[in-house]
């Protein structure tokens, strides 16, 4: 089973990200089950979105402790809390305009920086990053492919939904091109 | 069969639109509505499809859950089927009209999303909220997953319109009420077939000028309770053969209560609503592990079918009660009905009650295989234990 946590903050976009990309492994034919959790209820708290991808129906209803890979929209929430649901395989990818080597101090952990913020305002979408961050995200999973989350993004998105399309596919593509050794 | 034959024809939705479509299938006549976090989006859903003419109903949005409760009754006794929803202070704001709704026998269909009371304030998966409604005269059944959600919630009619009392259907906020997971949406014929028009033979009514529920000496009052216990007496057994009508219609059956790999078992847990999805992983890797464990799950909690939980746990050494709720003073409200039900049992299980997941802690698989092996061989105690 594969078990993903989506951290965020209230308004950035995390649990429709989350919700994007269940419906993507969905759509790959794949049983699904995603849940949101809000402590605050307000824009700016911390906001997570659980996603499990199981080839069965799935039974588990408890939160991820051991996650198979993070995305974290704001490197502030990178913190030991969140990073208590990692382990040395966890695949991790943060929203970050820092290098690799700048997250060296962190820890033993496998963590991917992508700049979503730039790549969002070079496709026209301001400071929302979230398809962007889902597009380098499956790049770095290796799925689900790039034009089933595409098709999920055109059905679900609720405004701007070709600049949504190209920021995802824009950081998909720059993720496989950096060869960041995942 | 590999998983995309299996996910076929099956759509992606969480809890609380699964109950929405369900009630839209059951064609509710009135459905007075107030919104409060997690169940809103029952609310959303339901005025979305009021919006676009697929749910035909009049949809009252009244100033708080006191008057959705009193509009429901209103309704309900002039002779047409009812839905409602909310979640914890709005169930508790309900509280003195939920009485009254069941006393004059309106069968309303109410879906409640577990939620924890305040104060302190919070959102989390608790079922202390309509526990502790439990002597109020509503049958109550919890749900597991979005799936049973959907399901339970058109059966409810039927078993409330048979016996003329409210139910309320509960399932957990978050893991089950926000849970977005592929499920099977029963065709309208289907639910049609499954669920008649109601059509009761009393109902207020300009033209019969009667009126229900009008003071009553003693004798009287006492006699009404005396019928609602008498109703009460065939809920358990309508509720196992709706739940296997629905069953031969969908695949789907349900009961009072399910027992899971119980067979040979040395040790059962038992518990009811989203809990008993991890506990089936935990019974299947206890299994592997040589112990032989099982799943004992509550479906319906009142009236509590006494002679099915003594019949189930008539054989098992240790049963593990994991209540997601807090009585104060008293402490797990499942683990005490267990003992009162229990009560006289020749050879009954050593009994545990432990306070699992209240306040909406995560309780993972690993927490019950531990949980399992600490008080497998344990000696029984009257009381609670709080879970780590």
């Amino acid at each position: 089973m594969l078990e993903i946590v989506i951290l965020g903050r209230g308004g950035q976009g995390a649990q429709t990200a989350g919700n994007q990309l269940a419906q993507a492994y969905f759509a790959e034919g794949r049983f699904v089950q995603t849940f949101a959790t809000y402590g605050g209820a307000r824009r700016g708290t911390p906001v997570t979105s659980s996603i499990r991808v199981d080839e069965t129906s799935i039974r588990l209803r408890c939160n991820i402790d051991n996650a198979t890979a993070l995305l974290c929209f704001d490197e502030s929430l990178l913190d030991r809390d969140f990073l208590r649901l990692a382990n040395s395989k966890t695949l991790i990818v943060v929203n970050s305009a820092k290098e690799k080597e700048a997250f060296a101090g962190v820890g033993a952990y496998r963590i991917f920086p992508v700049d979503g913020r730039a790549i969002a305002r070079r496709n026209d979408m301001g400071k929302v990053v979230n398809s962007a961050l889902l597009g380098a995200f499956a790049a770095a999973l290796e799925h689900p492919g790039i034009n089933t989350i595409c098709d999920v993004i055109e059905r679900s998105a609720p405004a701007r939904k070709q600049q949504n399309i190209a920021a995802c596919r824009e950081a998909y593509q720059l993720f496989q091109t950096a060869d960041q050794g995942v | 069969m590999n998983a995309m034959s299996q996910t076929q024809g099956l759509q992606l939705l969480n809890g609380n639109h699964a109950v929405a479509l369900g009630v839209m299938l059951a064609r509710p006549d009135v459905v007075p509505l107030y919104p409060i976090t997690p169940q809103t989006p029952i609310f959303e859903k339901l005025i979305d499809l009021s919006e676009k003419g697929q749910l035909v109903t009049e949809l009252l949005t009244p100033e708080s859950e006191h008057s959705a409760m009193a509009s429901a009754i209103a309704a309900s006794a002039t002779g047409v089927r009812v839905f409602t929803a909310t979640s914890s202070q709005g169930l508790l704001l309900m509280h003195e009209l939920l009485h009254y709704a069941a006393g004059a026998r309106t069968p309303i269909v109410l879906f409640n999303v577990n939620r924890t009371p305040a104060a302190p304030w919070g959102f989390w998966p608790d079922q202390i909220d309509s526990l502790s409604q439990r002597d109020t005269g509503w049958i109550q059944l919890y749900s597991e997953t979005p799936q049973e959600s959907l399901d339970s919630v058109i059966q409810a009619f039927r078993i409330a319109e048979q016996v003329k009392l409210p139910v309320m259907i509960n399932h957990d906020a978050f893991y089950v009420s926000h849970a977005m997971e592929p499920v099977a949406v029963p065709t309208q014929d289907q639910v049609d077939s499954f669920l008649p028009p109601y059509r009761p033979e009393m109902y207020l009514s300009p033209e019969t000028g009667c009126s229900i529920s009008a003071p009553l000496d003693q004798k009287s009052w006492n006699l009404s309770r005396r019928q609602m216990a008498q109703a009460m007496a065939g809920v358990g057994d309508l509720v196992g053969s709706v739940g296997q009508d629905w069953g031969r219609l969908t695949g789907r059956g349900y009961g009072p209560i399910e027992q899971y790999r119980t067979e040979g078992a040395e040790l059962v847990f038992v518990t009811m609503g989203s809990m008993c999805g991890t506990v089936r992983e935990a019974v299947d890797a206890l299994r592997g592990d040589g112990i032989r464990a099982g799943l004992l799950k509550i479906r319906l909690f009142r009236p509590l079918p006494e002679a099915a939980l003594r019949a189930a746990l008539a054989h098992v050494p240790c049963a593990i009660v994991l209540d997601r709720n807090y009585s104060p003073g008293m402490g797990g409200v499942l683990h005490q009905e267990l003992k009162s039900a229990l009560f006289g049992m020749s050879g009954p299980p050593r009994l545990h009650g432990l306070l699992a997941g209240v306040g909406g802690v995560s309780v993972s698989c690993a927490t019950l295989r531990k949980l399992a092996a600490e008080y497998l061989l344990a000696a029984p105690s009257p009381d609670p234990v709080w879970v780590e």
